[in-house]
Parts: C-alpha cells; sequence; structure tokens
C-alpha cells in the first residue's frame, strides 16, 4: 500500500474544478490525512484545460506531488490533452458514456477504469454535474474511504440547499461505491480508522487574510489582480462582522493611497495585489515611508512581465520589492514558505508597520496564496498592542522628533492639539517642508541628513526583532540548498530522498529578506561546502541579492521559469549533478 | 457648543507662511477655508486637509489642522481612506486642475460617483504653475504655453459638467477675486452631506497671462442672482455648458441634492456606527467562530 496518495481531475474551467478539489479536500481533511492541493488553469472562464491536483497522506505533506496516481477526466477535451502527461501506473478514471480512452492513444502502462458516469446519473436526477459525486464514489472506494465520513461532508456542503439535493448526493455517491466494488477495482489505500479531524482546510492568501484580522486589521483595499484577489474575496465575505473596511478601488494607486491614508487615522491597514498592480503602487509606498506612516502591501507574484502568465507562479519580483519607489526609505520584506506561515507573517506585518511606522512589503507567490493545505488550528486569540500613538500631547507637538530607535510618537485626527503636517517633502522635526523656501539653506543640509538617517535607522531595530536565520539539517551536509518561499518545503522534501539515497544535504531558508542578517548569512555560508540556490525565476535574483549583501556566490543554480513550481524530483536531480561533478 | 466656540482665523493658520507668488488666486482660497471652518465651528483636530503637489497643494503647510500632503494627484484616495477609516473627520481635498483632472482625473470621476463624504476643492488656473507654465487639462485650444509654443491643440475638461455627469453631489465653481462668495460656496461644500466639489478660478499671476483676474472678473456672474435652481439636474448641465471662455462665466452652486445616501451611509460597517480607526483590535469567539467555521 502507498504512503500518499496524489490524485488530480482535469477539466476545462466551467467544470467546476476548484469545487470539486476543494470538496475532495474537505473529504481527505475529515478522515484526518493531511492535504495540499494546488489547481494548474488559464486565464479563461469557459473551457482550456486545468488540473487540480491533491496529495494526501498520514504524514506531512511537504509538496503537492508530481505523477499522479489516480486522474479522474472530466471530459473528452482535457482527456486527449492529458495523455502526454500521465505517467505509469496511473489509474485513469473515465466516463464511457462520452469518451472512448483507445481513441486517444493512451499509453499501455496506465490502468484504465470506466465508469458509465452519464447513464448511472441519468437515473438518479436530472442534474448531471452529479456524475462528478458517483466518480467520487467510486475514488473514496479505491482509496478504501470511509462513506459515512464522506457522507458527513456532503450534508455539510448540501445541507442549506434542502433535504433532495443531500439525499440525491448520497444516492450517486452509493452508485459510485457500488459500482466500483462490483466491478473490483483494485485499492490503492488501506482501510483505517480515522480519528475526528481537528485541522483546518485553508489557502495561503486566505490565511494570510485571518493573520491580519488577528492582528486587528480595520481596512484593507485591492484592486482585482490574480493571485491576490481572493484575499478582497474572502474578507469582503465576512466584513460585516468584522467592522472592517474592505475596498474596491478603481485602480492600484486608489487602493494604496486609501490604505495609506486610513491608516494615518490608526487603523491598521492593507493593500494587495500582484507584481503589475505593485508597480503601480511603488510611488506611494515610498510616500509612505517618507511620511512615515504603517503600511502592509502584499504582492502576490505571478509570470511576468506585464500581463506575463497571469495564472502561472514565479519568484521575480524580489527585485521590485527591493527597489519599489525611487530613493532610500526603510522596507521591510518578508516572504512566507507556506500557508501556516503565511498566517504569522500575516499577523506579523501589521505588528511591524504599525511599531515602527514602515511599509512592509509581504512577497507571496501563486503557488502559496492559491494552495490548500490542512493545518493545525491557528491561534487567532491575540492580544494586540498599540505602538507610538500619542493621545494627549502637550502643547506643541512634534511629529518627527528624532530618536535613538527612528521612530517618532505620532497623533492621529481628532487627538486635541495633536494637529501637524505631514508632507511628502523632507522636513524638519516639527514637519515644515525642506522643499520650498527652506531647501538647500545651509542649515538645513544637517537636518535633511539627521531626517533619513532617523528613518534608516529603524531597519537596525528592525532586524533585532526577526530570528535569526539558520541552517536546517546536518552541519556536515556535502550540499547546502539557499531558498525563499514557497519552495522551502519542496526542497525539504527532496533532502529526505537525497538522505535515501545516501547524499546529505542541508538547507538555509530565507524569510526576512529585508532587513537581511547578512552577518549570520555569511557566517552559515562559509561553513557551507557547497551550495545551490533554487528559485523560481530566470536570472536568479536570490543569488543576486546574496552575492550584493553578503559577497557569496552561490556555486550552483536551480532556477524555474516556465510558470509551474519547481518539483521535488527537478532538486533531487540538481544536487545529484552537482554531487557527481565534484 | 456655539457658546464656547471662540476659534479666530488666525488659529487656523499655521506658523508656516505661505510660498505662493504675491498677488496669487490661492490667497483667496487659504482665508476662506479658514472662514468656512469658522463658520462651520468645527474644530480644528477634526478636520484633516489632504493635497497633492503643485503650488496649491502646499495648502495644508499653510493650516493649522492635520494635514497631509500626498505625491501628484492621489489626494482624493487618501482622502477617502481617511474618512472611510474616520466618519467623524471633515475631510478636505485640496489641489490644482493638473493636480486632480490631469494625473488624478481617475481618481476625481470614481469619487464623483461614490458619493464619499468628502470635499475637493480645484484651484484651476489652467496651467501648470509649480513647473513654471506648462498646458493642462483645462487650457483652452490654442493657448501658448511652454509646452504648446504652436498654440494648445487639445480641447479642455469642462470639470462641471464631469463632476454632474458622474455622479457628484455638490457641484460648484467659485472665483478667487470674489473673496465673499468664494467663502460662501466653500462653507455650503463643507456643510453638504456627500461627495462636494468646488472649482475655483484660480489665477496664476506669473504663467498665465490670458486668464487673469481682469479676464474673469468681466466675465463672471453668479447663479444664486439668476434664481438657478439647483436640483435641476438638466439645468445644471446646460448652464455648466455654457460657451467657455467667450461668454459669461457661472460661478456658484450649480447642482446640489441633499437626501443621497452617502457610501458611508451605504457602507456595511460604517452603517452600523463603526470607526475603523478607532475599532477595537481583539476579536471575540463568536468572531473567531464566524469567520473560521468554513475552514472546518
Amino acid at each position: 500500500m502507498k504512503k500518499d496518495v496524489v490524485i488530480r481531475f482535469v477539466g476545462s474551467a466551467g467544470d467546476g474544478l476548484v469545487s470539486l478539489g476543494t470538496l475532495f479536500g474537505r473529504i481527505l481533511k475529515k478522515h484526518n490525512l493531511n492535504v495540499l492541493g494546488f489547481r494548474s488553469y488559464q486565464s479563461v472562464i469557459r473551457g482550456g484545460y486545468n488540473t487540480y491536483q491533491i496529495r494526501f497522506s498520514r504524514d506531512e505533506v511537504l509538496s503537492v506531488g508530481e505523477g499522479a496516481d489516480v486522474i479522474f477526466l472530466l471530459n473528452k477535451h482535457v482527456a486527449n490533452l492529458h495523455k502526454s502527461v500521465v505517467n505509469k501506473g496511473a489509474m485513469v478514471i473515465y466516463d464511457s458514456d462520452t469518451m472512448d480512452l483507445d481513441e486517444f492513444d493512451y499509453p499501455s502502462d496506465i490502468v484504465k477504469l470506466d465508469i458509465p458516469l452519464v447513464s448511472i446519473t441519468k437515473d438518479i436526477s436530472k442534474l448531471k454535474i452529479l456524475k462528478n459525486i458517483v466518480g467520487f464514489g467510486a475514488i473514496i472506494q479505491i482509496l478504501g474511504l470511509d462513506e459515512t465520513l464522506t457522507k458527513e461532508v456532503i450534508l455539510e456542503q448540501f445541507e442549506r440547499k434542502g433535504e433532495e439535493v443531500v439525499s440525491t448526493n448520497y444516492e450517486a455517491l452509493d452508485k459510485g461505491v457500488k459500482f466500483a466494488l462490483e466491478n473490483q477495482w483494485p485499492i490503492i489505500w488501506e482501510k483505517h480508522k480515522y480519528e475526528k479531524a481537528q485541522q483546518m482546510l485553508i489557502t495561503g492568501n486566505e490565511a494570510l487574510a485571518l493573520g491580519m484580522i488577528s492582528a486587528g486589521l480595520k481596512f484593507y483595499s485591492g484592486y482585482p489582480m490574480t493571485p491576490a484577489t481572493s484575499i478582497v474575496h474572502y474578507l469582503t465575505k465576512h466584513l460585516p462582522k468584522l467592522g472592517m473596511i474592505v475596498k474596491q478601488t478603481e485602480d492600484e494607486l486608489a487602493a494604496v493611497g486609501m490604505a495609506i491614508g486610513a491608516a494615518y487615522t490608526g487603523a491598521r491597514s492593507a493593500t494587495g495585489t500582484s507584481g503589475g498592480g505593485f508597480a503601480l503602487m511603488t510611488e506611494l509606498i515610498g510616500m509612505a515611508g517618507i511620511e512615515e506612516i504603517p503600511l502592509v502591501v502584499i504582492n502576490s507574484q505571478r509570470a511576468g512581465p506585464s500581463t506575463g502568465m497571469a495564472t502561472k507562479t514565479a519568484q521575480a519580483d524580489l527585485f521590485q520589492a527591493y527597489g519599489a519607489s525611487h530613493g532610500e526609505f526603510p522596507k521591510v520584506i518578508i516572504a512566507p514558505c507556506c500557508v501556516d506561515e503565511s498566517f504569522l507573517v500575516g499577523r506579523e506585518a501589521l505588528e511591524i508597520a504599525e511599531k515602527y511606522q514602515v511599509a512592509v512589503i509581504v512577497l507571496m507567490d501563486l503557488y502559496l496564496s492559491e494552495q490548500i493545505a490542512t493545518i493545525r488550528k491557528l491561534d487567532m486569540k491575540k492580544k494586540n498592542q498599540r505602538y507610538g500613538i500619542e493621545n494627549n500631547p502637550s502643547d506643541k507637538f512634534v511629529r518627527y522628533k528624532i530618536t535613538k530607535t527612528g521612530v517618532s510618537p505620532r497623533t492621529i485626527p481628532g487627538t486635541v492639539k495633536g494637529m501637524h503636517f505631514t508632507g511628502s517633502s523632507e522636513r524638519n522635526e516639527e514637519g515644515t517642508s525642506l522643499a520650498s523656501t527652506l531647501a538647500g539653506l545651509p542649515e538645513t543640509l544637517p537636518i535633511r541628513e539627521s531626517m533619513v538617517e532617523k528613518r534608516m535607522r529603524k531597519l537596525e531595530y528592525i532586524q533585532k526583532e526577526f530570528p535569526e536565520p539558520k541552517i536546517v539539517g546536518s552541519d556536515k551536509a556535502e550540499i547546502t540548498l539557499i531558498t525563499w518561499g514557497s519552495t522551502k518545503y519542496i526542497v525539504q522534501e527532496a533532502i529526505q530522498e537525497l538522505m535515501n539515497e545516501g547524499i546529505e544535504a542541508n538547507q538555509l531558508h530565507l524569510k526576512y529578506l529585508n532587513p537581511l542578517n547578512s552577518e549570520k548569512v555569511i557566517e552559515i555560508l562559509s561553513k557551507a561546502s557547497k551550495t545551490i540556490c533554487v528559485e523560481q525565476n530566470y536570472t536568479g535574483q536570490m543569488s543576486d541579492y546574496l552575492r550584493m549583501k553578503t559577497g557569496i556566490n552561490a556555486d550552483a543554480h536551480l532556477r524555474r521559469w516556465d510558470g509551474e513550481p519547481i518539483t521535488t524530483t527537478q532538486v533531487v536531480e540538481k544536487v545529484k549533478e552537482v554531487v557527481k561533478n565534484e | 457648543m456655539s457658546d464656547e466656540y471662540n476659534y479666530t482665523i488666525k488659529d487656523f493658520e499655521s506658523s508656516f507662511r505661505p510660498t505662493w507668488c504675491n498677488g496669487c488666486g490661492n490667497f483667496a482660497q487659504w482665508r476662506a477655508i479658514r472662514q468656512a471652518l469658522i463658520e462651520l465651528e468645527l474644530l480644528p483636530e477634526e478636520v484633516v486637509t489632504v493635497s497633492g503637489i503643485g503650488c496649491s497643494s502646499h495648502m495644508p503647510n499653510f493650516l493649522n489642522v492635520f494635514g497631509l500632503q500626498t505625491v501628484h494627484g492621489r489626494g482624493i484616495p487618501v482622502a477617502t481612506g481617511i474618512r472611510l477609516a474616520n466618519p467623524h473627520l471633515t475631510v478636505l481635498v485640496y489641489g490644482g486642475d493638473g493636480d486632480v483632472y490631469g494625473i488624478g482625473g481617475n481618481h476625481f470621476l470614481h469619487a464623483c460617483r461614490r458619493n464619499v463624504d468628502i470635499i475637493t476643492i480645484v484651484s484651476n488656473n489652467f496651467v501648470y504653475g509649480l513647473t513654471t507654465g506648462q498646458a493642462s487639462a483645462t487650457t483652452p485650444v490654442g493657448t501658448i504655453t511652454r509646452t504648446t509654443p504652436r498654440g494648445s491643440i487639445e480641447n479642455p475638461i469642462n470639470p462641471i459638467t464631469v463632476a454632474i455627469s458622474a455622479g457628484a453631489t455638490f457641484v460648484a465653481r467659485a472665483f478667487s477675486g470674489d473673496l465673499e462668495h468664494l467663502t460662501y460656496v466653500i462653507k455650503e461644500a463643507i456643510a453638504h452631506r456627500g461627495f462636494a466639489f468646488v472649482d475655483v478660478f484660480s489665477p496664476c499671476i506669473t504663467f498665465n497671462k490670458n486668464q487673469t483676474f481682469n479676464y474673469f472678473r468681466e466675465r463672471v456672474y453668479k447663479l444664486e442672482e439668476i434664481g438657478h435652481d439647483k436640483d435641476d439636474y438638466f439645468e445644471a448641465l446646460d448652464l455648466s455648458n455654457q460657451r467657455f471662455f467667450k461668454e459669461k462665466l457661472p460661478i456658484g452652486i450649480f447642482y446640489q441634492i441633499e437626501n443621497k445616501t452617502t457610501y458611508e451611509e451605504r457602507d456595511f460597517a460604517l452603517n452600523q456606527g463603526v470607526i475603523p480607526a478607532h475599532a477595537d483590535l481583539e476579536l471575540s469567539d463568536e468572531q473567531i467562530e464566524a469567520i473560521t467555521k468554513e475552514f472546518y
């Protein structure tokens, strides 16, 4: 029996692939199994070729997996397209009423499992979509999953649509189970006794949103852009319960502008977008920087430049984030690696932003934003501390007072005697602009100098808040893999596989990209025997960034820029290649 | 309240002196805004002025209220964020024609339709002043400027028509050469419930030799004096379209509807009395349950 199973639904936009994948994920979660799912799709509303792949195990699931053990083909069009990517031994389930797999020249080393879905469904209901549930029945039978637990999920899903819908779905499921049983379909996963699930099934973006909510998010603005839009969808659904503002704006300039305005009043605020929208936001990110207004900006990276491949993943905005806006100001960049961590980073980002009155950029990527995973229950209860807000200023409030940490107390509108001017120009401590009549006067030059220093100094203190980067795995490894963002666990899985083959590798994963603890990174990398930098881009932005910050060159590189996530196999092969060439 | 209110025009003045050219139309607006705030008995700490970039956008520097200058064209979205996060504040956007109609034009359109209760005052001098005299979105055809040495070949925008068509609930025009009327219009704009927009003919004495104080003095007449019915949408549109720069130019309130619901009244959090700026950051167990149920 297998240790874990990869199941892949293959369909077109309009086939309900997302609901199907999510429903199946929930069935697995009900069985207390660990799940990781990811949808690969195109920028079309109807038609096309999409897949939803789910991997599950009783152990931790580190990647969404490669070859599928079970494939469920949802229509004839995709059945034809999918033949070239079917791996050896895969069980391919398809509707024998609407397609004949023999027509398509599928490889002979697969297991064809045909089931007359349309005829079975016709006997139950007029609703054609029910054929997918019949298919689910057959699938749970070969996976040895529990019918009662599965029905609990179906009940939860369709309860509000009425009893009849629930019972027809039950019947569809039963018929699917029965068909697989009667036709002696192979069973690939032994029947277990399942404990009651305590986990959550949630996407990276949703976890990030929950993290921000638990940190007191009160204002979120955004303009629709894949793959950041689902943050707005989730927040909008719940905004009346949360007493918060969620604003769809006319463009990304307005999105970041409104978030800054709201933050200026004291509301914890954030905005989110992808690379193209982020490019539009950058001028205002610089403004938040010089005006010292707390701001969180999420950039869920996708394949660019320009429209690029709108529904495909990338890690190619590191330099865009690092270089965002002209001039110099303290800018924090944090890249979460997985769904759990997205929650923590969402929380941390709002806190750091307020505590240091800085812009915090959260670098997600499509693979992370859209992956769905089972995680332990998130701790939403948090005592949130307020930072730096002066409620009772004395007679003359000095907004930009030069302090040791660079952080000055601020007053929010409505505060008696708190009035001050905040300009986008350089200023003195009182806030008076140095840009017009005072610009260039001999006495203003040192003021400009100390104002820049004051702002930049914040980074030293922010860095102290962050845990030091550390090596995961053996100190004596012959290979050190350097990663950032969503590739972390894919690489960890590869390290485990390599260990089985007698190759020892360890990992330096970077989460806090700016300020970067260069000293510690140098210490780690100088001890490493050979390094490979793994990233989802063409130019090797992280390698370049590390060279710039530490003077150290990675010895080898694994880069992927075709829009799909790097696979465990790619990492394993790269490491073997490097080891062999030594 | 009225008995205790003793702020004077001086109290709304910051310690930084205006840097505009002597004779600039912006001075009248500086005065009118402060006068209107006092007449409406507003407290300085409850007023926020937001601007973009340009000569006029220096305004928040010179007022003793909460002042926030943004980057070019972004006053409106930043002000919208301020107002939505704290609807107790009076939020006033102040900018020039380049700022609001040019680079920030998209935000202007959406502010009109959105009807968030903010005030936008545009100091319209028909030219880019701070960058030393280039054509703007309101520069008339044929005008010679440093970027149009053979005369501008683009048609200008008609801000009043645009605002009315885009759904603004208060649309007015004033003239920096008539302080009393300017103060009246600004005061009405601030008092208006919903998005209020005032275009102000405000001559640039350095870079615009066409639209001067005298030019306007000869042409303006007050809508209040001709018995215009300001809730008549079509009459307002018609008046706004009267031939520009040739004949008479109406000033005053073109259009106002007072009973239209504002964005704040429609918003599902704000209409329950929530003030995001002051809201409790902790979540109750019920809230946590409600927003995480779907993940279990």
